[in-house]
């Protein structure tokens, strides 16, 4: 059997199948089955890491995830991974871990130092030392500090992410956290009742504390048997509940065996989010520590956690055992140790009088009562154990190699507080018991106070009943119960928190953050009554372990300093996450490419094949220019190109809204700022849309293709922002209306043809339509057919030229836009990208999501006369808002450049040598594709007023400044002879 | 313990069918019911999806319903037009042959797979045969409906491929993927593992 | 994380919904001055208890719902489509 201390035969571990590790660069070698805490203690080494604040040599606390020391770095293939707890860490064939906080090594510590000046080091020290010079602190003290603290080590692994996490949704009638023996009995009553129950179970197997006693094991084996031939009960052990969010959703982390791993592409968390409608606490309670001076040093550990190590692993964690105890359950370590051949050197019990105490002296074994340990003597390893009377009396010692204290056990309560359960003091287990309020669930077991596995079971099973009752489950399961074993009568305990006299060495209440009973009098001194108060001060509870084992020493402590009962302090509630959790697992799948999902326009390939370079506009893909040539003279020549000739763009982006119903045009009347009601079927309309408080929200042509039925467009940034603001309008404020509302965006494919020649292009390639300008007019919509395909045809331009939009619907987007392309060919019709698209509109004055930035009116875009003069239509209230009509508001113009410089987006605009934020700034630029000189539109205060004036445009961050002069939006045929050509 | 057969994975196609919208008018009632009924038609109730070969139709939105068929029938224009023609003041009769992708998912893990985009819950006791929902999936709309042989799962075309290679992706931990037809959808078998 | 029952869906996440505001407002008749609009659109009462909200399901249904909600306890009392709720006051 690998290991010194390996002296039974473990429950888990597998003798036949020997694991070589390393720890601290050195080869060990433990069983399958071990974690790395029971093979490192197997081995004989008891040193895990140096502690947070004082260096002190650390080594393995508990056996289980409360554990605050035995925190090391794993190291994989991936990178370094800190702060993986040794107590829960599987042993695998060469697993690499280092122990934390120490340099150079684990035994010669150079910043032990600390621990010597710990006189100069109490809390609060940061808060008063490191003042000032004020410089000092970012440049001096918080590197060192950084240096000297903190827990483990990350090292960057950027470049080289983990592999994409799962995020799995699970759903339950029941959940039941924690399968001990008040989680399984309820697990399978429920089950048996027919509800769908999921148990969780933070170790690596189901059982809790049967698995510690042989007794049980029988009931234990029964159990499972029954549990795997209920399909609607599904157990997942390694899944820690990170925390209770209301409504009964939990978040749970899994922890992936390995073969599990290998399947799911080398994932070895994945986040769960469960939602069920009844939650069972049955997570048990944590046996915690005592404070007296020297707690800290390795081979102080719970009585339990010695317990855990022979019975799962086989191991013995001392040759010379001391207990220090308050209660009767701690003996069953002692008797257990005893059986496998421990030597127990004597048992230190608070109390007079005690059952268990009395079998243990009958059985030989040395008992104290009535005593408490001061002291512990040895430094990197328990040598001797001081110990006196309560009432007084000589210190006397036992030399002991572990010491193994019980100060009770608190049950588990930080996932009930979530969820607002107010907690009560229980003075039969001196501990706080939560109390659940009625259709959220139960507590069951030793989390209700409990004591006893079948106590425990049998509390599991009235918890289950109940909640079947409120679930109205069906009828009780046949009787198929297996008995449970009985409990042994017990002694009650006796609260004990601090067992310190005075300032020698130092009596630890937080051996993770290093915090002492004397930090806790010092913040009671300084006036921190509040036991929240006095954890932020000390950061008592405040590391990843939770206080999970001294939290309520702290609040003793504190009880006691104020003279009050500890009832009237309480106990830290602690938050999500219950335990550290990877940030890879948290983001889960939703990660680099993968972070939102891709919106593919119909001619996705098509484009791809042309050599389009694309561009991320919100969700969508869109062509940004043809071929990969980087500046502006390609996107230059695509726009010339629609300014002498004819270009194509694929304009499907755009939302498509059909308002169909007898009442579409008082709907849309109401929508819209100005009128559609008096649109003539066959027409468009260029419509504007504000928000309630008379901002501009939207603008997009709006035809009627029948007497009740319209096609909104809408742009592409807004679309599903207008469909829902139209869609509580209409249900909020128009429940009167006869009105459909149908999304068609994806339904149908449009291409822009714009250019001079745009109706050479069109005529060649359309049926079923008359083109000319009197048949055809600029505003026009009709239904035509392309390529045989039928579709619709509206002559409406974004550019500024003569220009039809085609749509057909979007699987046979591709032969309309071939078939265009073919009758295009003797106009050398080219496609254009979305830059060549905004330099045209820019030209034109067009405005976009740039300028509908939510700060725009009407007025300021200059749409002021469109706002219809009656009726009631959304936001027309609050944009007649006089504020709204000052002269002064930022308003649209254009600028042109003086200069060959180029501008830029977010330029400020200045007066002479003015300096400050200016009086507006520029909204959009583009080079010009007449000259190539650069222009824009700006947002400008009074700019109506300043059309002609020159202004400096500045880019403080570019250093730039340059010359523009401010001009009419309009930069391109103001009186519209192109588009009506 | 026997291996697993090489159809346990996930099976996965699509259907390039005809979808038209069908959206009531106010107090359009049992009016309607009776015009679907002239035209031949099936208007399932809420949360509900009927399949008869070769036709499918589900409501998953309150007096709205979608009608499926394969695009070898009658053009998707045409049923629209007879809809407009036989129940035009009922309701509307919209195409949405083109807005929405059509695909199809079987095998035993299919469901426990969509446990990992898909909120609802899908357990074959709870998400029966019969049953369609609109939810989300992989961060974008869809519309699953229950057919017996397996899931129909209806996204809007624009994220189809992104919804495809999310399936594809998350489909391969579980097994040799195989490829469906709709045919197999209307009758056949329904074993599901579900966790 | 809220779980809204939605009256057509069923339960469903809160993900799936859009907040559209405060439903205890009502928005004012067509000839109400623009002071009943001013409070309409930027007034609220900020209650620690239940409080009447629209949420779209967008993920679903689409309808909009009209539901009270406890600011505390997150605790959902009542559930209804909009066009069938009572008219806000």
């Amino acid at each position: 059997m690998p290991g010194p201390a390996r002296i039974a035969q473990g429950l888990l571990t597998d003798p036949r199948r020997p694991v070589s590790f390393r720890f601290d660069g050195r080869q060990l070698s433990g069983l399958a089955g071990d974690t790395l805490a029971s093979a490192l203690l197997a081995s004989g080494r008891l040193l895990a890491g140096r502690s947070f604040k004082y260096h002190r040599p650390r080594g393995i606390v508990t056996a289980g995830p409360e554990e605050p020391c035995a925190l090391v770095d794993l190291l994989t293939a991936a990178g370094r991974e800190p702060n993986r707890l040794a107590t829960t860490l599987p042993l695998s064939e060469g697993l690499r871990a280092e122990s934390q906080n120490r340099w150079p090594s684990l035994r010669c510590d150079v910043l032990a130092l600390n621990g010597a000046l710990s006189a100069f080091l109490p809390a609060g020290f940061y808060y008063k030392t490191f003042m000032r010079p004020g410089w000092a602190w970012e440049r001096l003290f918080e590197p060192l500090i950084r240096r000297a603290a903190g827990l483990g080590r990350l090292e960057a692994i950027v470049g080289r992410h983990a592999e994409p996490a799962e995020i799995v949704h699970d759903h339950a009638d029941v959940l039941v956290v924690g399968a001990g023996s008040a989680g399984l009995a309820a697990a399978l009553h429920l089950a048996g009742l027919g509800l769908r129950v999921l148990l969780s179970e933070q170790d690596s197997v189901l059982g809790g504390g049967t698995l510690l006693d042989p007794r049980w094991h029988a009931w234990r084996a029964h159990a499972l048997g029954v549990l795997q031939r209920l399909p609607q009960l599904r157990a997942l052990t390694r899944t820690c509940i990170l925390g209770a969010y209301g409504q009964g959703v939990f978040g749970a982390l899994e922890r992936l065996e390995a073969d599990e791993s290998a399947r799911f592409g080398g994932q070895r968390e994945r986040l769960r989010v469960i939602r069920a409608r009844r939650v069972l606490f049955a997570c048990g309670a944590t046996e915690r520590l005592i404070a007296f001076a020297n707690n800290d040093r390795p081979g102080v550990m719970l009585a339990g956690a010695a317990l855990a190590y022979l019975r799962r692993y086989g191991v013995a964690v001392g040759e010379r055992c001391a207990f220090f105890v308050n209660n009767d359950e701690a003996y069953e370590a002692l008797f257990a140790l005893r059986a496998a051949g421990v030597r127990v050197v004597g048992v230190v019990d608070r109390r007079a009088v005690s059952l268990a105490a009395d079998r243990a002296a009958a059985a030989g074994v040395p008992v104290f009562r009535d005593s408490v340990v001061e002291t512990v003597r040895g430094r990197a390893r328990v040598r001797a154990v001081g110990f006196a009377q309560v009432s007084g009396g000589p210190r006397r010692h036992l030399v002991a190699d572990a010491l193994l204290v019980s100060g009770g056990h608190t049950p588990n309560a930080a996932l009930a507080t979530q969820l607002g359960a107010p907690l009560h003091w229980e003075a039969a287990i001196a501990g706080f018991v939560p109390a659940l309020s009625p259709g959220l669930g139960a507590l069951a077991g030793a989390a209700r106070g409990e004591g006893g596995l079948a106590a425990c079971a049998a509390d599991g099973v009235r918890a289950a009943r109940l909640l079947a009752l409120e679930l109205q489950a069906g009828a009780p399961p046949t009787a198929d119960a297996q008995p449970f074993p009985p409990d042994e009568r017990q002694t009650p305990l006796l609260a004990l928190w601090d067992a310190s006299k005075g300032p020698r060495g130092k009596a630890f209440v937080d051996l993770q953050n290093d915090v002492t009973v004397s930090d806790v009098h010092l913040a009671h001194r300084e006036g921190y009554e509040h036991l929240e108060h006095m954890k932020r001060y000390t950061t008592h509870g405040m590391a990843t372990d939770q206080g999970r084992i001294g939290g309520l020493l702290g609040a003793g402590v504190l009880a006691a300093a104020r003279g009050v009962h500890i009832s009237a302090v309480g106990q830290l509630k602690p938050r999500p996450y219950a335990q550290a959790v990877p940030f890879a697992a948290l983001a889960g799948p939703e990660v680099r490419e993968h972070y939102k999902p891709k919106r593919r326009l119909p001619l996705h390939a098509w484009h791809e094949r042309a050599g389009a370079t694309f561009v991320s506009t919100g969700l969508w893909l869109r062509p940004l220019v043809y071929g990969d040539a980087a500046g502006w003279e390609p996107v230059l020549a695509e726009a010339r190109h629609v300014r002498r000739a004819v270009g194509i763009t694929d304009v499907s982006t755009l939302g498509k809204l059909e308002v169909r119903g007898p009442d579409a045009a008082r709907f849309l009347d109401f929508i819209y700022a100005n009128t559609f009601s008096t649109l003539a079927v066959g027409r468009a309309r260029y419509g504007i849309m504000l928000r309630e408080d008379g901002m501009m929200m939207d603008d997009g042509t709006t035809s009627r293709l029948a007497a009740d039925q319209f096609l909104v467009t809408t742009t592409t940034a807004n679309a599903s922002a207008v469909l829902e603001h139209m869609e509580f309008q209409l249900q909020a404020n128009c429940p009167g209306l006869d009105v459909v509302l149908s999304d068609v965006t994806d339904q149908w494919a449009q291409f822009a043809v714009a250019g001079p020649r745009a109706r050479e292009v069109v005529a060649a390639a359309v049926s079923g339509i008359e083109l000319s300008n009197a048949g055809f007019p600029f505003m026009a919509a009709a239904a035509m057919e392309l390529a045989g395909i039928p579709g619709r045809i509206f002559r409406i331009s974004f550019s500024g030229e003569l220009a039809y939009e085609l749509a057909v619907p979007a699987r046979q987007a591709e032969t309309a836009w071939c078939a265009l392309l073919a009758a295009g060919q003797p106009c050398q019709l080219r496609p254009y990208g979305l830059d060549a698209l905004n330099t045209l509109r820019i030209e034109k004055g067009h405005i976009t999501g740039a300028e509908l930035n939510g700060n725009t009116t009407p007025a300021d875009l200059g749409f002021a006369r469109m706002l219809k003069a009656h009726g009631d239509f959304v936001g027309r209230h609050l944009a007649a808002r006089p504020g709204l009509q000052a002269e002064e508001r930022l308003q649209l113009v254009g600028v042109r450049c003086l200069s060959d410089a180029r501008l830029r987006n977010g330029m400020h605009l200045l007066e002479g040598t003015a300096v400050g934020p200016g009086l507006g700034y520029i909204t959009s630029s583009t080079p010009a594709t007449a000259d190539g000189r650069w222009l824009g539109l700006a947002l400008l205060s009074g700019g109506r007023g300043r059309i002609g004036e020159t202004l400096r445009a500045s880019s403080p961050v570019h250093a730039e400044s340059v010359p523009v002069r401010i001009v009419s939006p309009h930069m391109l045929d103001p009186e519209n002879t192109r588009v009506r050509a | 313990m026997s291996a697993p057969s090489p159809d346990a994975g996930v099976r996965q196609g699509r259907w390039p069918a005809q979808v038209l919208e069908i959206a009531a008018l106010r107090g359009a009632g049992s009016a309607l019911a009776q015009c679907a009924h002239r035209l031949g038609e099936a208007l399932p109730g809420p949360g509900e999806v009927r399949a008869s070969a070769p036709r499918v139709s589900l409501c998953v939105r309150p007096q709205r319903w979608l009608l499926l068929q394969p695009a070898e029938g009658p053009e998707a224009a045409a049923r629209a037009h007879a809809w407009q023609e036989g129940c035009g003041g009922l309701a509307a009769a919209i195409d949405m042959s083109s807005a929405l992708s059509v695909l199809l998912l079987s095998g035993r893990p299919a469901r426990e797979m969509l446990a990992r985009g898909c909120r609802l819950d899908l357990h074959p006791q709870v998400f029966r045969p019969g049953m369609a929902a609109s939810t989300l999936l992989a961060q974008v709309p869809v519309t699953l409906a229950a057919l017996p042989g397996g899931l129909l799962l209806l996204s809007p075309s624009s994220t189809a491929q992104h919804l495809g290679e999310w399936l594809e992706a998350t489909a391969r931990p579980f097994g040799e993927p195989g490829t469906l037809d709709i045919e197999a959808l209307f009758s056949g078998e329904t074993a599901t593992r579900y966790p | 994380m809220l779980r809204i029952p939605c009256p057509f869906c069923g339960v469903r996440d809160e993900i799936e919904f859009r907040y559209r505001g405060d439903a205890s407002v009502a928005r004012p008749a067509a000839q109400a001055d623009a002071s009943e609009f001013f409070r309409y659109v930027y007034e609220r009462a900020n209650p620690l208890g239940w409080h009447a909200e629209w949420w779209l399901h967008v993920g679903g249904c689409r309808q909009l719902l009209r539901l009270e909600r406890h600011t505390l306890t997150h605790e959902i009392r009542a559930v209804a489509v909009a066009a069938a709720a009572e008219p806000a006051r």
